[in-house]
């Protein structure tokens, strides 16, 4: 019983969600949503650039004559850190790349081993020469 | 609360009373809590500024494993953690199961000092440095690139601006690239009218904040973004699976993340306002983005339900290219749903996973 009851309910309730959301989207998508919208926006942003200016020029007063740094040179020093950090990607990549080009050059043992393996073939071919007298 | 039985009390209400107490337990934990997501193991191997590259702990032997590594680029807006959202539910898991070496860009939250970032710092200053680790970590000259939402429109840029680089296979999904058809959906509406003033924000805000980005994407479907999403809840109480599933999606919808000022400033004037990068007037550092140049094999993934990026936005882009191979899959569900809903299993990444299969060795 309880939940014949629900379902007709949610069913009732789905069924005016649907409508209602259908209202809705044509409703934010109307030219005269957009046009409120963005009023709104510009007149909140126009009535609170004066009060941000005022509380700017508070604070960067009020940190000078405590000698403290301003925002604007805190951001200045993390711009700077991101240029730090570019050029060291650079580096790091570049050593990558002299890394990889060291590795595949042949070791010095294996330079080593040449001049003695020619060693090896002049005593053969000596031998050879021998045999041949 | 109902631990003893209650005096006088028929069993049946007893029981229906300690149920709805459980229900508004979990209501409360899961709307007050954030779930533990993106769990699938990795490892960060590079970082720049705010921005990490993450390389995700490979599970298939190397000798079996597709030799084109796949980079991810998600937007810059919400947290790329939807890719991985939970385990079983994560399309990064998915992939890395299927045999891909899945690298994840991580754009990070920009601070004050990055209002000043373009479009032209992340695509060529970033997105490069990053291919440049990937390559050298995975050993690969080639790579495949998948850019989701303003990721896509990233990925777009640095294909048309470096199409030598080694970018073997393009994904773009949910791309919101032309906007010439002004009446295609709300956010083209709102922005196109003469009182919106995207300079003014920035100039207010230097960073246009995530909640006011959160409004206009959940404003778009007012009725399911404020209410149907807890009813859903509400009448899946009971159901655990559901109820993570909810809870995961919730954490990460709820964690928002700040727009670059220039960024935004690009995105309303140059392509909402503009539509200068389909008709092949955007310009970077200097370089003309010319789509044409685009000759990676493409998949242009499209949402038949997407209300924030229409199909009318990312279909145009097949004709500009010059790749030779590209295909384009429209897939149910919607901007966000098409990828972490739970169709995606199903509908989605299977179909991703085969594309790239067939153009990965």
């Amino acid at each position: 019983m309880r939940d014949a009851s629900m379902q007709s309910w949610n069913a009732m309730r789905d069924a005016s969600m649907q409508s209602w959301s259908k209202m809705m989207i044509d409703f934010v998508n109307s030219e005269a949503y957009s046009q409120a919208t963005g009023q709104w926006l510009d007149t909140y942003l126009t009535m609170s650039q004066p009060f941000q200016r005022v509380i700017e020029t508070t604070m960067t007063q009020a940190l000078t004559r405590l000698n403290m740094p301003l925002r604007s040179d805190v951001i200045s020093l993390a711009e700077r850190l991101t240029n730090v950090e570019m050029r060291l990607d650079d580096l790091d990549a570049k050593l990558d790349d002299i890394l990889s080009a060291i590795r595949s050059l042949p070791s010095p043992q294996q330079t080593a081993e040449a001049p003695s393996s020619n060693q090896a073939a002049d005593t053969r071919a000596k031998a050879k020469a021998k045999e041949a007298h | 609360m109902f631990s003893s039985p209650l005096p006088n009390v028929p069993p049946e209400l007893e029981s229906e009373l300690k149920r709805i107490e459980e229900n508004a337990r979990t209501l409360v934990r899961v709307s007050t809590t954030h779930a533990t997501i993106a769990q699938t193991p990795k490892q960060v191997i590079w970082t720049l500024n705010k921005a990490k590259l993450y390389r995700y702990v490979p599970v298939v032997p190397a000798e079996q494993r597709h030799k084109v590594p796949l980079f991810l680029v998600f937007a810059l807006m919400n947290r790329p953690t939807i890719l991985d959202l939970r385990p079983g539910h994560s399309f990064i898991e998915y992939m890395v199961k299927q045999g891909f070496d899945v690298y994840l860009l991580d754009w990070g939250a920009p601070g004050p000092e990055d209002k000043g970032l373009k479009f032209d710092d992340y695509v060529l200053e970033y997105l490069p440095r990053a291919i440049r680790k990937i390559k050298a970590v995975s050993g690969s000259e080639e790579f495949s690139m998948l850019g989701w939402c303003i990721g896509a429109i990233l990925s777009t840029m640095y294909a048309a601006l470096r199409p030598d680089d080694g970018l073997k296979n393009l994904l773009l999904l949910t791309a919101p690239l032309d906007f010439s058809d002004k009446t295609a959906g709300g956010f083209v509406r709102w922005v196109n009218d003469a009182h919106f003033d995207p300079d003014k924000i920035v100039d207010a805000f230097g960073n246009v904040p995530g909640e006011m980005i959160d409004y206009g994407a959940k404003a778009l479907k007012p009725v399911e973004n404020y209410i149907g999403s807890y009813l859903t809840l509400w009448d899946n109480l009971d159901n655990p699976r559901a109820v993570e599933a909810w809870h995961a999606m919730n954490t990460w919808v709820t964690d928002l993340i700040d727009m670059s000022g220039g960024v935004y400033r690009q995105l309303i004037g140059d392509l909402y306002r503009k539509n200068k990068l389909i008709e092949g007037k955007m310009v970077l550092r200097g370089e003309r983005v010319d789509l044409s140049r685009i000759r990676a094999n493409l998949l242009n993934v499209i949402a038949l339900a997407d209300h924030i990026s229409p199909s009318c936005q990312s279909e145009s882009i097949m004709t500009k290219v010059s790749s030779k191979d590209q295909h384009m899959l429209k897939v149910k569900g919607g901007h966000i749903g098409m990828m972490a809903g739970s169709g995606a299993q199903k509908y989605t990444w299977p179909h991703i996973e085969e594309w790239l299969v067939a153009r990965s060795d």
